[in-house]
């Protein structure tokens, strides 16, 4: 997969066919990978695909002028074809690279699973539907699924189904999805005010260094309603009211758009379990509308567009 | 004064000891990220698993938001009412070299450049008791920054492994005063200090991330209008504030009021540079682009401060590598800056 990557990659940007690729170039950490965002067909070699290619590259295309070959797990092509509804992404402009996706390892639930920190394992590799890790020299074995991403136990869609070129056999989702996640199931159990406590907790942590929200590909203002002045709508200090007001409005922004990625979670410097607020908006947008974000191009994006037989006739 | 050595067993004991007069702040996961906080008088569990906090120690010196003042006005304008005066007798148990140092560097800025009383209040009341790394993280690089993961300065204790134990070498008359109150401590042998000097080598040897900072000044002010360059280190960052807020030298900061019916308070919180909004102003913002805000956070730390202060703006400490979104990796960054010959004026 990684060689037909490499080949396809470099004849896109020989052939002119994009002035961009966009891709996963191996971390300057052990079992991480870094987004690699070139015009030199040279660096075509650099590409890799392994379970450590955590990053929705999606976040980058409004960025980008000119034509980029891109490559996408499921999740992320669908947050390119969100894009591509919402208009910030030409279709025409973007060839899709597509990686049928396994699942990606979770490091965190790696360091929890063996009580060592990332840094001082000496491998993780995946074989299977068995992960694989060695720690001081000895191997330990356990299934997959207990170190994969919240949000890919959950996935609806793991070979993206828009694409240009595929670069491997298609896998259809997990047979036994977990949609929510043990965390969220439990704040379901709770009462509202227990809730508002738990999430007054967690986001007296944030320190406003809107890694979610710049990391999201469906947050792509100009200008973030954090940011404005006149009116106020948020203090720009990072007491917990007004973190839990910024994730509040943020998550209502991304209702529609949000396609379930994970990566606000994984990136919050100080652990707030994001995804339990966005996998629940996820699963309203679901409910009540019957939507799944960038799921199909030619359906009309959620929130920003109006149909006549719409129920609610408080602006007709 | 000589060397001193405490049982691992009884820094609980020894904390008490301090806690009488001082806020003892020790590394702790309990509020879901390993940071500095208040001690519980018992939990030393920290001893095992801290490596480096998450939030570094300057959080206790510029928290990440502090009220400045509270205001009313009235007919007769405005009236300001300060903050209660609060002694801010910090002990901080457990400091990193390098994050020890960073308190060094910020004090260029807010005690040289000016006088911050916020800030000084409480550094000036605090105690740093430093203890050495032994299990350094990969994305560590203090030693090319010229800070030994173990080294005795820029803290009034230092604490050091030897097993069993810890030996603790006295580095200013704070520390002194500390051991001078502390009942249960033994004197070091010859044996302890050769232990202590083991580990201070082993731990040494385990950085293996290296930074070559020879003539960076002179790189990075040839390279200044490299746009090309900088376009291309800034291509993968989201500029989010990860690394500027978590670096423990990054010291910029925002002031905002709120005001409600006539009651208001004015804030002082973290900023970062690296977003867009940091310089925006009325007509234009010169830095509206990603690599303008990337280079200006590289350049702050390895061009401009050695120019003002003499000494460069990192330690090392490795945060900004292992919690970046991207791992844009800042030694890389500053390896790939190009060899230019002229230097800009």
């Amino acid at each position: 997969m990684e060689q037909k990557l490499r080949q396809e990659a470099k004849a896109l940007l020989e052939q002119g066919k994009v002035d961009w690729i966009i891709g996963f170039e191996p971390g300057s950490l052990k079992f991480t990978t870094t987004p690699l965002i070139t015009k030199d067909k040279n660096d075509a070699d650099r590409l890799v695909i392994n379970p450590f290619i955590v990053n929705n590259l999606a976040d980058f295309l409004p960025e980008i002028k000119g034509r980029v070959g891109i490559v996408a797990k499921g999740c992320d092509s669908r947050s390119i074809v969100s894009l591509i509804q919402d208009n910030k992404v030409v279709r025409e402009d973007v060839v899709i690279l597509a990686v049928p996706c396994p699942g990606i390892i979770d490091l965190s639930k790696v360091e929890r699973l063996v009580g060592k920190d990332r840094d001082e394992l000496d491998d993780v590799t995946r074989e299977g539907d068995k992960v694989i890790i060695k720690v001081n020299g000895k191997k330990k074995e356990f299934p997959v699924t207990e170190v994969l991403f919240d949000h890919c136990l959950a996935c609806e869609l793991p070979t993206p189904q828009e694409y240009d070129i595929l670069l491997g056999e298609p896998r259809p989702p997990a047979p036994n999805l977990e949609v929510s996640g043990k965390d969220i199931e439990n704040l379901k159990g709770l009462t509202p005010e227990q809730r508002w406590e738990f999430w007054g907790n967690e986001l007296s942590r944030c320190i406003r260094c809107y890694a979610c929200r710049n990391v999201c590909p469906a947050c792509y203002c100009q200008r973030c309603f954090v940011e404005e002045t006149e009116p106020q709508w948020v203090m720009p200090v990072p007491r917990w009211q007004d973190n839990l007001l910024f994730q509040i409005v943020r998550n209502i922004h991304v209702a529609g758009r949000c396609t379930d990625c994970g990566e606000c979670e994984r990136v919050c410097p100080v652990n707030i379990p994001l995804r339990s607020l966005t996998r629940e908006m996820y699963d309203m947008v679901d409910e009540l509308f019957h939507f799944k974000a960038g799921m199909d191009k030619e359906a009309l994006p959620l929130m920003t567009h109006y149909e006549q037989e719409e129920a609610e006739d408080f602006f007709r | 004064m000589a060397n001193k050595k405490v049982n691992k067993k009884d820094i609980a004991k020894l904390l008490n000891q301090w806690r009488q007069q001082f806020t003892v702040l020790a590394p702790s996961k309990e509020n879901g990220v390993a940071q500095m906080a208040e001690w519980d008088g018992k939990d030393t569990s920290f001893l095992d698993w801290y490596r480096n906090t998450v939030i570094p120690p300057k959080a206790s010196f510029l928290p990440p938001m502090e009220e400045m003042f509270r205001f009313q006005k009235d007919k007769e304008g405005y009236h300001i009412e300060l903050p209660p005066t609060n002694e801010h007798k910090q002990l901080i148990f457990g400091i990193r070299p390098c994050d020890a140092r960073a308190m060094t560097i910020l004090d260029m800025t807010f005690e040289e450049a000016y006088q911050d009383p916020y800030y000084l209040s409480r550094r000036k009341n605090a105690v740093l008791v430093g203890l050495g790394c032994t299990n350094p993280c990969e994305s560590c690089f203090c030693t090319s920054m010229g800070v030994s993961p173990t080294e005795s300065t820029n803290v009034d204790l230092m604490l050091t492994d030897i097993g069993d134990q810890f030996l603790i070498e006295v580095v200013t008359d704070k520390g002194k005063e500390l051991i001078a109150k502390a009942s249960g401590l033994k004197e070091a042998t010859k044996d302890d200090e050769a232990k202590a000097k083991e580990t201070k080598e082993t731990s040494y040897n385990k950085i293996t991330r290296k930074l070559d900072t020879e003539g960076i000044v002179d790189k990075l002010q040839a390279s200044f209008d490299d746009e090309g360059f900088w376009e291309q280190t800034a291509a993968k960052c989201i500029s989010c504030g990860i690394c500027t807020l978590l670096c423990p030298t990054c010291y910029c900061f925002d002031i905002n009021d709120e005001l409600v019916r006539g009651e208001g308070t004015r804030f002082r919180s973290w900023d970062s540079c690296g977003f867009p909004v940091y310089t925006k102003m009325p007509m234009e913002n010169p830095r509206l682009e990603k690599w303008r805000r990337v280079r200006q956070k590289v350049c702050h730390k390895f061009e401009f401060y050695p120019m003002t202060f003499n000494v460069i703006a990192c330690t090392g400490c490795g945060r900004c590598i292992r919690l970046c979104p991207v791992n844009w990796d800042i030694t890389q960054v500053l390896e790939s800056v190009p060899v230019k010959t002229g230097v800009r004026k």
